[in-house]
């Protein structure tokens, strides 16, 4: 058929650019190497489970840990920007989700370093707060400034897919909802925040994934005990030069993200089908 | 503080402007309990914000909004005894057809139980028991249309408001839906409030019409009073078809046009008055040429089912008949008319 035609070279790209590299992965995730030469075996995994050294599995913990703070608190702070953003006029609020994007339009180190500047001991922020007569703040080289540039850096995905689906409703719904003797607190949970669900499930997909693996913001902000797997896994690559463990570290966090990402939309369906969630 | 004894909405001197156009201009209307009225008028004559503030979704800019008697003007739609049809239906998506009936008795906080009982009576009222657990996007327009009737009505309002509800449905359904909604009007006993710009569709429902231009009220009345008696020609026009005309009044029970004095049933003028003379199609009568007043050459004869539209040149005046006989084309006609199918009107001064 000729529409099939026209999707080979498609599946040509995926098979390479996509599948390739993830069967790579898994490859060599089962590989170590030893004396006689590379073997095939199960050892990483092994080694990332070994309950006498946890090491592995504490940074893993605290990468979802630290990740899902700054889910929440991208949520917490983007739904209600968006809400205001969505509202404003046609004009303005072209203007204010640019501001929004520019920085995006920076490199993610620059970003980051910019922060690092920020939140110093000697930073801009303490030589305000010691100006006005307040104690220095002690956040620099914490996993608080971790996820502080976290949550600058992955804002962007939470307002965004939120500010689509919220200037797409149909604003006769809203106002049908009021008619219907909703108040507008009211109007909003049963009907705005509804509406806008499928945008926060991305926005939470969007932040939580990239957030898991990052690597680089806890090596700038966060002090020693504040490394992330997505820097162990960078590490074993180019420091160490184990890409079997490198990659059966990876194997397990996609495996996680998998299972996390089956929970969430089979709830996502759930509340779908029931209708009412809240209230 | 004033009592209306049978106007349940009055709206005084209301007024209200978007980027220094007035949208509307000083309406002053009293809608009576348990009556049909139709605001009728060209897309932009601000039918749809005298709704709109009527339902509170607009506040004017001046003016007031009396519900039996009591100042609503800042109230907003959710404190409210109105309840509305949205020219989409506006239906919740993701609620099904049982749920969207429901939603304004559970904001209610009404129980279970009766709120079953409500909705199934309204489903049996408008057709459509059986689509309970339905999702409301795979009904068909007309289905729609229903249930949003049923989720207004369901809430028992004092008032219906409907903004062109009919204007997405094909015309067979549209005729039967307004017989239909008629029907529940009567049968419930609750004030309409119906917006739209088809003529024929507010000259079959209403009890009262409105007829409104570019913010302002042209004409209120009953059906057969803005057909037979419209005030201006405006209003004329836009309900059915008219021949409009000059004329010069000549004096009670006299008036003069297309080349001849005609006997009318007007007094009141000035004498020598230009005046504006309106004719409906079907109020002129074909006949032999000496025995019309009006003499013209047949132009165009076209078969319209119940009846032919003709028209006929008289010097340079261009005159529309419909009639149920034919005429032969490029023929001379005669037409007549009865001194009570005459309409004269004040010659409105064209800025």
């Amino acid at each position: 058929m000729k529409r099939s035609a026209f999707a080979f070279p498609y599946i040509i790209y995926a098979l390479i650019f996509f599948l390739a590299p993830v069967l790579l992965i898994v490859y060599y995730s089962f590989t170590t190497k030893t004396d006689m030469g590379t073997i095939l075996s199960i050892l990483n995994f092994k080694r990332f489970f070994d309950p006498e050294s946890p090491q592995y599995m504490i940074v893993l913990l605290k990468s979802f840990k630290i990740s899902l703070y700054c889910t929440v608190i991208c949520l917490l702070l983007g739904y209600p920007m968006a809400l205001i953003l969505s509202r404003l006029n046609p004009s303005v609020r072209n203007i204010l989700s640019m501001l929004f994007i520019l920085p995006m339009w920076m490199n993610f180190l620059l970003r980051t370093y910019a922060w690092a500047t920020l939140l110093e001991k000697n930073g801009i922020i303490n030589t305000l707060l010691t100006k006005i007569g307040l104690p220095p703040l002690e956040i620099m080289y914490t996993d608080t400034a971790v996820v502080i540039g976290l949550v600058y850096n992955f804002l962007p995905f939470m307002i965004l897919p939120i500010y689509n689906m919220l200037t797409k409703i149909d604003y006769s719904l809203i106002e049908a909802s009021e008619d219907l003797g909703a108040s507008s607190w009211k109007t909003f949970w049963k009907v705005t925040f509804r509406l806008s669900l499928p945008g926060v499930t991305s926005g939470i997909n969007m932040v939580f994934m990239p957030a898991v693996t990052t690597f680089v913001v806890s090596r700038i902000l966060g002090g020693n005990d504040s490394i992330l797997i997505g820097d162990v896994i960078e590490k074993q690559f180019k420091m160490v030069d184990d890409w079997g463990f490198g990659s059966a570290m990876s194997v397990i966090i996609m495996l996680l993200v998998l299972i996390f990402m089956g929970i969430f939309s089979s709830i996502d369906k759930q509340a779908e089908e029931e209708g009412e969630i809240l209230i | 503080m004033e009592m209306n004894n049978n106007s349940i909405i009055e709206l005084k001197d209301i007024t209200k402007s978007y980027d220094d156009e007035y949208v509307l201009n000083n309406i002053n209307l009293k809608i009576k309990d348990k009556e049909f009225l139709t605001l009728l008028g060209p897309s932009g004559c601000g039918k749809t914000t005298t709704l709109r503030i009527i339902g509170g979704f607009t506040y004017p800019d001046h003016g007031e909004v009396l519900f039996k008697g009591n100042n609503i003007t800042k109230l907003p739609p959710y404190k409210r005894n109105v309840n509305t049809i949205f020219q989409k239906y506006a239906l919740f998506p993701f609620l099904n057809v049982y749920d969207n009936i429901a939603f304004g008795l559970r904001i209610k906080k009404m129980n279970e139980a009766d709120i079953k009982k409500k909705v199934e009576k309204m489903l049996d009222m408008v057709n459509l028991r059986g689509f309970e657990k339905r999702n409301v996007t795979s009904l068909s327009g007309g289905q729609q249309q229903r249930i949003a009737i049923a989720r207004a009505l369901v809430n028992e309002p004092n008032i219906l408001l409907l903004d062109e509800p009919l204007g997405a449905l094909d015309l067979k359904l549209r005729k039967e839906m307004q017989i239909e909604l008629k029907n529940i009007q009567q049968q419930l006993g609750i004030t309409f409030v119906y917006v739209t710009h088809d003529q024929e569709e507010a000259l079959t429902m209403s009890d009262t019409i409105v007829v409104m231009k570019d913010g302002v009220i042209e004409q209120i009345g009953t059906p057969q009073d803005i057909y037979n008696e419209p005030v201006n020609p405006f209003v004329a026009d836009f309900i059915g078809e008219s021949n409009i005309l000059p004329g010069i009044y000549v004096k009670d029970y006299s008036v003069y046009f297309a080349g001849n004095t005609f006997e009318c049933v007007d007094t009141g003028f000035a004498k020598d008055e230009e005046v504006d003379i309106v004719i409906r199609p079907e109020d002129l009568k074909l006949t032999t040429p000496d025995k019309g007043k009006i003499k013209g050459i047949v132009q165009s004869v076209t078969f319209k089912g119940v009846h032919y539209e003709i028209i006929v040149i008289q010097d340079n005046y261009r005159w529309m008949i419909h009639s149920t006989m034919a005429a032969q084309k490029g023929t001379e006609i005669g037409l007549n008319l009865y001194p009570d199918d005459i309409h004269i009107m004040k010659r409105k001064v064209k800025k």
